[in-house]
């Protein structure tokens, strides 16, 4: 079965949240097939967070909607987070429970009763056998990331949903990350992230989704995003050389800072 | 890596004893806390003890009972509450497949388990410091009672959570609130300040519960100030907790 044949497993249409009089999400639509590694890209407060935060059923959108698998997060909200595994870009676990404990806690909320051996073995996995008895808040950045994406995949969801997984990490740990995700992906699941690297954006993901202001600018490979975009003046303006997905993604956004 | 399967919602059975297991684990973790809660209302009870009784026993050992509810309940539960909010962790609950009510009943039912130990524990140090031992029966109108205490400290402390959003301030809320409470309580219920003020006082979830508890103790009549204090009990539940549900709100910000 070739990649677009695959069924769709995350769909977002026409999706719009509001924080007040602010839009945040403006009328935004993707979806992402089985399989797929898919980046979603934009400045600081360009509405990733917001977007994920709707899928997450955290929060209830004001126009449009989004399925996770046939299920619409606002009709069937345990269903759909049943079937997601998350990394929120700002969460912690309790302070007092140790890593083993927080991991026994979410593999009980996704219904799994895992032998203590098991559980220790996940942990092991990511290089934690040491750290058992240590509270989250004492691991280091790079191990506190493997944690939560352990914690995230513990019921080997369909498809995780990551926001800005790689933020803060060296290039070992990044590179280390992005095997992972490689490997999840050769076991079926898909991936929604978020990124300011577009070398990530580039080496990791199927296709991306510029988004500003809460809309789409552009959406597909990245190879063809540069190819589709290498004439336009507003990414000529920006580029220095060779066009490269950052030109593009600055051309189409724009120079100013955000926030 | 194993096939992707796509899980099926969890059972609510294991859901609740894993949160269950959980909070009591970060409750075991704040000893230090608990030591404090139950150390206050021994020192009551060995303070009113000492060169002439400064009350019948009943009274003070209802007035020991009622403080360590009062902060382990009010304050212990509210800024545990505030703190986790304000840390994110209930957003990372809320994004598994757990109902919220789940993380709030498992929350408040160790919460409620904790104020009964430290309830037993006091009761039992009161009837040995008093010289004074009770009746089976007694023993179980006073768990009854501290039950019904405990219930009305935690709204007290959902509703503050409720209302205020900032951890800080949820802090110094609760412990601005724990001191007024316990003044017009005790103050009131002592008589010093005068019959009208008892007679106020007495309709205050602290001074009601006093009156409840030295009433099961002294084993005397049940008479008006109970069914008062049983009333103003139960509206107290009904009004914190309905103002800490409808208004909680479980974002950070
Ligand atoms: N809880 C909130 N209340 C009010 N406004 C909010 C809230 N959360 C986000 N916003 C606003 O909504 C917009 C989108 O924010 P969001 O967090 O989705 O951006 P983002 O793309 O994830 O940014 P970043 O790359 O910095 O993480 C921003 O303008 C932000 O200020
Ligand atoms: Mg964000």
């Amino acid at each position: 079965m070739s990649e677009a044949e695959q069924p769709t497993i995350l769909e977002v249409q026409e999706l719009v949240v509001r924080y007040g009089s602010q839009t945040a999400v403006d009328g935004l639509s993707f979806s992402i097939r089985r399989g797929e590694i898919f980046g979603l890209l934009g400045p600081n407060g360009a509405g990733k967070t917001t977007t994920l935060s709707v899928i997450e059923g955290l929060r209830k959108p004001d126009g449009g909607h989004a399925t996770v698998d046939g299920e619409e997060t606002v009709r069937a909200p345990l269903a759909v987070k049943a079937k997601l595994g998350v990394q929120l870009q700002a969460s912690s676990f309790q302070s007092e429970l140790t890593i083993e404990q927080i991991a026994r806690l979410y593999a009980g909320l996704y219904g799994l009763s895992l032998p203590q051996r098991q559980l220790r073995e996940r942990l092991a996995d990511v290089g934690l056998e040491q750290e058992l008895s240590k509270p989250f808040k004492k691991l280091s950045g790079g191990q506190q990331q493997r944690f939560s994406l352990m914690v995230a995949s513990i019921h080997n969801p369909p498809i995780l949903l990551l926001d800005e997984p790689t933020a803060g990490l060296d290039p070992q740990s990044r590179r280390q990350l992005w095997d992972r995700i490689e490997r999840s992906r050769q076991g079926g699941g898909s991936i929604l992230l978020t990124t300011h690297s577009m070398e990530e954006a580039q080496s990791v993901c199927d296709r991306v989704a510029i988004i500003d202001h809460g809309r789409l600018q552009a959406l597909g490979a990245p190879r063809d995003l540069v190819a589709m975009h290498r004439d336009d003046p507003r990414v000529r303006a920006v580029a220095r050389g060779d066009v490269t997905l950052e030109d593009v993604f600055i051309g189409l956004t724009g120079s100013a800072i955000r926030d | 890596m194993t096939e992707t399967t796509v899980p099926a919602a969890p059972q609510i059975g294991l859901t609740l004893r894993s949160l269950l297991r959980a909070d009591a684990t970060v409750l075991m973790r704040s000893r230090q806390a608990f030591v404090l809660n139950l150390a206050v209302p021994i020192l009551i009870l060995i303070v009113t003890n000492r060169g002439g009784r400064l009350g019948n026993p009943g009274f003070l050992i209802g007035m020991a009972l009622t403080y360590g509810l009062l902060s382990s309940a009010l304050i212990g539960y509210s800024i545990t509450v505030a703190r986790d909010r304000e840390a994110g962790v209930f957003q990372r609950l809320r994004v598994t497949p757990t109902p919220t009510w789940a993380i709030m009943a498992s929350r408040l039912a160790v919460q409620l388990a904790a104020n009964l130990i430290v309830s037993v524990i006091v009761m039992i140090v009161g009837s040995i410091m008093h010289n004074t031992s009770f009746s089976f029966g007694v023993y179980l109108l006073m768990f009854a009672v501290s039950l019904l205490g405990a219930v009305v400290f935690l709204s007290i402390g959902q509703a503050i959570v409720g209302l205020v959003k900032n951890a800080t301030a949820v802090n110094a809320v609760g412990r601005v609130l724990f001191i007024l409470l316990i003044l017009t309580g005790i103050l009131g219920s002592t008589g010093i300040l005068g019959d009208d003020f008892k007679s106020f006082a007495s309709w205050t979830p602290v001074g009601a519960l006093i009156n409840l508890f030295s009433a099961v103790l002294n084993a005397s009549a049940w008479g008006t100030d109970q069914t008062e204090g049983i009333i103003a009990s139960i509206g107290y539940i009904v009004v914190f907790a309905w103002i800490g549900i409808r208004w909680f709100r479980w974002e950070p910000q």
